[in-house]
């Protein structure tokens, strides 16, 4: 028989249509790890945080301000300022901030609630000691931070750590957007994350969340 | 020249090295869909709203086109798909390269942590092997044309093994 001229276009389709059923099928399978929304929540931002909404990498550190002490509201300001002077203010006012490695040694002293943002496999291969799970890109992240929050009750001015691998990683970064969104306004960001606390041998845990 | 690329030993190993290349790049991705729309997020190309659709689809789009090219079916359509996937990769690859936006590839899977400058490297290297992937993808396309137009009301598909 001969072949119909349509049917490459139909196999065209027929490729697109079993490859949409197979990923339907397998993501109503999935485990809570490998699970993804199809569609994400409107409560999870996803912008792609450009260099200039990045909190600058010296942020609170040398400011002469407590990691703890929840953001000065900036003041509009009598006169003239120097451009330092008025950069480091918009810092310090920041609800989102990057903080060092004494600085996230110093808030852990103090009993502060740790967040990681990386994978689950990550956070059961070691975490900050009593951190919680909140891996930004699995699907279970609603209930984690219910959970988190009904456990640590923080107030909006309360400082929350997060974390993630440090260096380019922005997981930490969207973590703290989404919880900006729900309300918490003295979110610390671990600049170099759980590769430092590691290296400089500070309490781990390991296992699942 | 011609009669070289439509050799049909040259066709059956350009199918079969095409669909186990699409099977590799298919597995780590269906096996991990929050890692791969991460790695979708990071080249920073996408509006929120397309992410998890396409981690979850373009992982199975590769995978039953891969299956198609190694089992020789519907090779046309496979060979199609393919060239259009990879004209995506490599267009996402080379606007992310043009701005200086150093991105994990994401092409089998999640990746090791790297520097700036060794992934501006790999991207480099990712977008000429996928520019090669996709001269074999249109050789395949064009071969299972020529095949049809040849002998028609005969096999339509590329070469069988």
């Amino acid at each position: 028989m001969a072949p119909s001229p349509r049917s490459p276009a139909l196999h065209f389709l027929a490729l697109a249509g079993l490859a949409a059923a197979a990923a339907l099928i397998a993501n109503a399978l999935a485990s809570p790890a490998r699970h993804l929304a199809w569609r994400r929540s409107a409560a999870a931002p996803l912008a792609f945080p450009s260099p200039t909404e990045r909190p600058g990498p010296q942020a609170g550190a040398d400011s002469g301000q407590s990691v703890l002490a929840p953001p000065a509201r900036p003041a509009p300001p009598p006169g003239p300022s120097r451009p330092a002077a008025r950069a480091e203010e918009v810092a310090a006012s920041s609800p989102i901030r990057e903080i060092s490695s004494g600085e996230a040694w110093e808030a852990f002293k103090s009993g502060v609630p740790f967040l990681d943002a990386r994978r689950r496999a990550e956070f059961a291969e070691g975490h900050v000691a009593g951190a919680w799970c909140a891996p930004v890109w699995e699907s279970d992240l609603d209930e984690r931070l219910l959970s988190f929050k009904a456990a640590r009750r923080p107030g909006p001015e309360d400082a929350i750590v997060i974390y993630c691998s440090g260096g380019e990683c922005r997981d930490s970064h969207l973590l703290a957007a989404r919880l900006l969104d729900e309300g918490y306004g003295h979110l610390l960001i671990y600049r170099d994350g759980f590769p430092d606390w590691l290296g400089q041998k500070r309490p781990v845990e390991t296992g699942q969340p | 020249m011609r009669r070289l690329l439509l050799h049909p030993k040259l066709v059956l190993a350009t199918r079969i090295l095409l669909g186990l290349i699409f099977l590799a790049a298919a597995l780590p991705k269906i096996a991990d869909p929050p890692g791969f729309a991460k790695a979708i997020w990071a080249y920073g190309l996408f509006p929120p709203w397309s992410i998890n659709p396409l981690a979850l689809l373009l992982p199975w789009l590769e995978l039953v086109c891969g299956l198609a090219l190694c089992l020789g079916r519907w090779t046309r359509a496979a060979a199609l798909w393919c060239s259009i996937l990879l004209l995506a990769f490599s267009l996402a690859l080379a606007i992310d390269l043009a701005r200086q936006h150093p991105t994990d590839c994401g092409c089998f899977g999640s990746s090791s942590q790297r520097s700036e400058a060794e992934r501006m490297v790999d991207m480099r290297w990712a977008l000429g092997r996928d520019l090669g992937l996709l001269l074999l993808a249109i050789q395949l396309s064009w071969s299972s044309l020529r095949r049809q137009d040849r002998r028609p009301g005969s096999e339509p598909e590329g070469a069988r093994p």
